[in-house]
Formats: structure tokens, C-alpha cells, sequence
């Protein structure tokens, strides 16, 4: 029997390798609403949210025999929900990441944890007045748990540029609430 | 991690509050996907494969060739294999051999030979009825025992009756020499 967590539906994978619809549909009903929030915390638009994941499914089943089980399939699909979200907006010409003080790699540790009577609503709604650049960054790291490694391949950008980035976006949030 | 970002973290089913319309997003996937095919390995593409299939389909041609050109529809000796045409040639010969010996006997009246061919035909029906059951099964070994007995019969049967000649025929020139 596995156990490992990345052969989590390891059956329902494989028979949707070999083209087994009944199979396919059942991985995309599973998967299909975490999918959907995914890009919908990326784009914020339902029509292009429905889009990409739309295109996601498609490239997913397509390329399945390239999954390996290096990961869960969830985080494979995932991964290509994400890419697709930020090309989606790369095309859309909305800058990724803010370019203001790039150069700077903020050391200044401000006091922002102290938003003791945060609630998770405010959070939300915190999150989604941020610049789509810090937006992206903070979706990446707090919410689909990605490292500053993985956030730096997804977005392109350095390590280093991904931690400053974060913590200016960070900081920019707990403004942003303090002010609800 | 602050507790800030824990807080977050540990709270983010909140973020997962949108549901995707589902019927909808499979209409437009489904018809991208590949269809439902099992799948086929191409057995041609392989050299080996290739090789072998033309050779059966050359040999399945030589055969057709063989059978339409040189069968002249004699199906009896299609069906009888290679080996047991040989053996039934090769008794058949001597039969026939031994049958003309007899038949060119100056020394035998013409009711001896009348009596010992009619012999022979007897022979000659039981072996065509028992060529007809090896038709019918060819595998049996019993048959094939029984042919090969039939025509030894009609060997001995010929070569007694000869000897029986010689013999009195050297008796004969036996006894002139005493004389």
C-alpha cells in the first residue's frame, strides 16, 4: 500500500494517462476549486481565472506521462495554474513586482507583526488592495507556501530580490490593515 | 516565520472561499483532450517486425503460386505430406513391378494369373478405402500402419508366388540336369 503523500491518487493518474475520460474527470473534480482559487487570488477575475484553469487541465492531461511523482499531482498542477496566472498577467502588461528601490535590500525590520487584532476577513481584504506585484509575492509565500527559491524560478527574479520584495509587500499589508 | 505570517498560514482555507463552476470549465476542457484510444504500439515500426512480416507474406505468396500453378487441383496429394508420398510411391512401384512380373509369366496358365490378380484387386479396394480414412484423419497412426500392411501383403503375396515359380523352375532344370 503507499503511503507517501505524493502518490496521493496515484490510480486515478495513471488511468488518466492512458486516456481513461472517466479517470481524468474525476482528478479534475478534486482538484478543480483549489485550482480555481489559485488563479482567482492571482487574477482576481473569474473569466480569467475560468480561462486558465481551463487551459491548465488540458496542458495537465496532455503532458501527464511527463509527471513522475517527483511531487503531489496537486502541486504539479498546481505549479502550471501558477505559471499560467503570471504569464496571463505578464501578457496583460502588469508589472510583477514593484520597481521602485529594487536596489535596496531592506535590513529595517519594522514592528508590523504588532496587528494583534487582525482578523483573517481583514487579511483578505488587505491582500487583495495590494499592487499586483506585492500581491503575487505574498500569495506565493503565505498563502500556496512556496520558498523564496521556488517563488524566485516562478517569477523570474533573484532569491535575494524575492526576499526584499517580500517584506516591502509584507509591510505594505500590515499598513493596509492597520487601516480597516 | 512571525506570528503574523503563522496566523496567515494557519487560517488560509479562508482564501479558498470561490467554486468553480464546474460544468462549465469541462465543456470547454474536454473537447482539447485527447481521444479516449487505447493505446496502439506500432508493431511496423520496428525493423525485426518489418523483416519478418515480408518474409511470411513472400512465402504465403510462393505458396499461393505453388498451389495455383502446380496443384492442378490434385487436392488428394496436397493433403498427404511430403513423406508419405514417398512411401506410397515407392510401394506402389514395386507393386506394380511385381504385378507385371507375374502378368509376363509364360510359366503361369491364364486362370492362375486371372485367380491371383483378382487377389490383388481385393488388395487394391481395401487400400483405397483405407487411403480415403487417412483423408479423413491423417493423424492416425493406426491407418497409416494398416496402408503400409496392405501394400506388404501384395508384396509377399507377388513375391511367394514368384518363388513359388523360381523354385519349380529350378526343380525343373534341376531334375533335367540329372537327367
Amino acid at each position: 500500500m503507499e503511503t507517501e503523500i505524493r502518490f496521493t491518487h496515484r490510480s486515478l493518474v495513471e488511468r488518466s494517462k492512458s486516456g481513461d475520460r472517466t479517470a481524468q474527470y474525476q482528478l479534475y473534480e478534486l482538484y478543480v476549486d483549489a485550482m480555481y482559487n489559485v488563479s482567482m487570488r492571482f487574477l482576481g477575475i473569474k473569466e480569467d481565472a475560468e480561462d486558465i484553469v481551463q487551459d491548465s487541465f488540458v496542458d495537465a492531461f496532455k503532458n501527464l506521462e511527463k509527471f513522475k511523482y517527483e511531487s503531489t499531482f496537486g502541486s504539479w498542477l498546481k505549479r502550471i495554474v501558477i505559471n499560467k496566472s503570471i504569464n496571463h498577467l505578464k501578457v496583460k502588461r502588469i508589472p510583477l513586482t514593484t520597481i521602485d528601490n529594487h536596489e535596496y535590500h531592506l535590513t529595517d525590520e519594522v514592528e508590523y507583526e504588532k496587528v494583534d487584532t487582525i482578523n483573517m476577513f481583514k487579511v483578505k481584504s488587505g491582500i487583495e488592495k495590494l499592487p499586483v506585484g506585492y500581491r503575487q509575492i505574498i500569495n506565493l509565500y503565505l498563502i500556496e507556501g512556496y520558498d523564496h527559491n521556488e517563488i524566485s524560478d516562478v517569477l523570474g527574479i533573484t532569491i535575494s530580490t524575492s526576499k526584499s520584495q517580500y517584506h516591502r509587500a509584507k509591510k505594505k499589508l500590515v499598513e493596509i490593515i492597520n487601516t480597516l | 516565520m512571525d506570528q503574523f505570517e503563522k496566523y496567515i498560514r494557519d487560517n488560509k482555507q479562508v482564501f479558498n472561499d470561490h467554486k468553480a463552476d464546474r460544468a462549465k470549465i469541462w465543456a470547454h476542457i474536454e473537447p482539447h483532450l485527447p481521444t479516449n484510444k487505447p493505446k496502439v504500439i506500432p508493431l511496423w515500426k520496428s525493423p525485426m517486425i518489418g523483416k519478418a512480416a515480408s518474409v511470411l507474406i513472400l512465402i504465403g505468396i510462393a505458396t499461393m503460386v505453388n498451389l495455383t500453378f502446380f496443384g492442378n487441383g490434385n487436392s488428394q496429394t496436397n493433403e498427404i505430406s511430403q513423406e508419405l508420398q514417398d512411401i506410397d510411391m515407392h510401394y506402389k512401384g514395386l507393386v506394380t513391378y511385381q504385378v507385371q512380373l507375374v502378368e509376363k509369366n509364360k510359366q503361369l496358365s491364364k486362370a492362375d494369373k486371372e485367380e491371383f490378380l483378382s487377389f490383388m484387386v481385393e488388395l487394391d479396394e481395401e487400400y483405397n478405402d483405407l487411403i480415403l480414412e487417412m483423408h479423413s484423419s491423417l493423424d492416425n497412426e493406426q491407418v497409416l500402419e494398416a496402408i503400409v500392411s496392405n501394400y506388404r501383403k501384395r508384396i509377399e503375396l507377388i513375391e511367394n508366388l514368384l518363388q513359388q515359380l523360381n523354385e519349380s523352375k529350378i526343380k525343373d532344370d534341376h531334375y533335367g540336369y540329372i537327367l
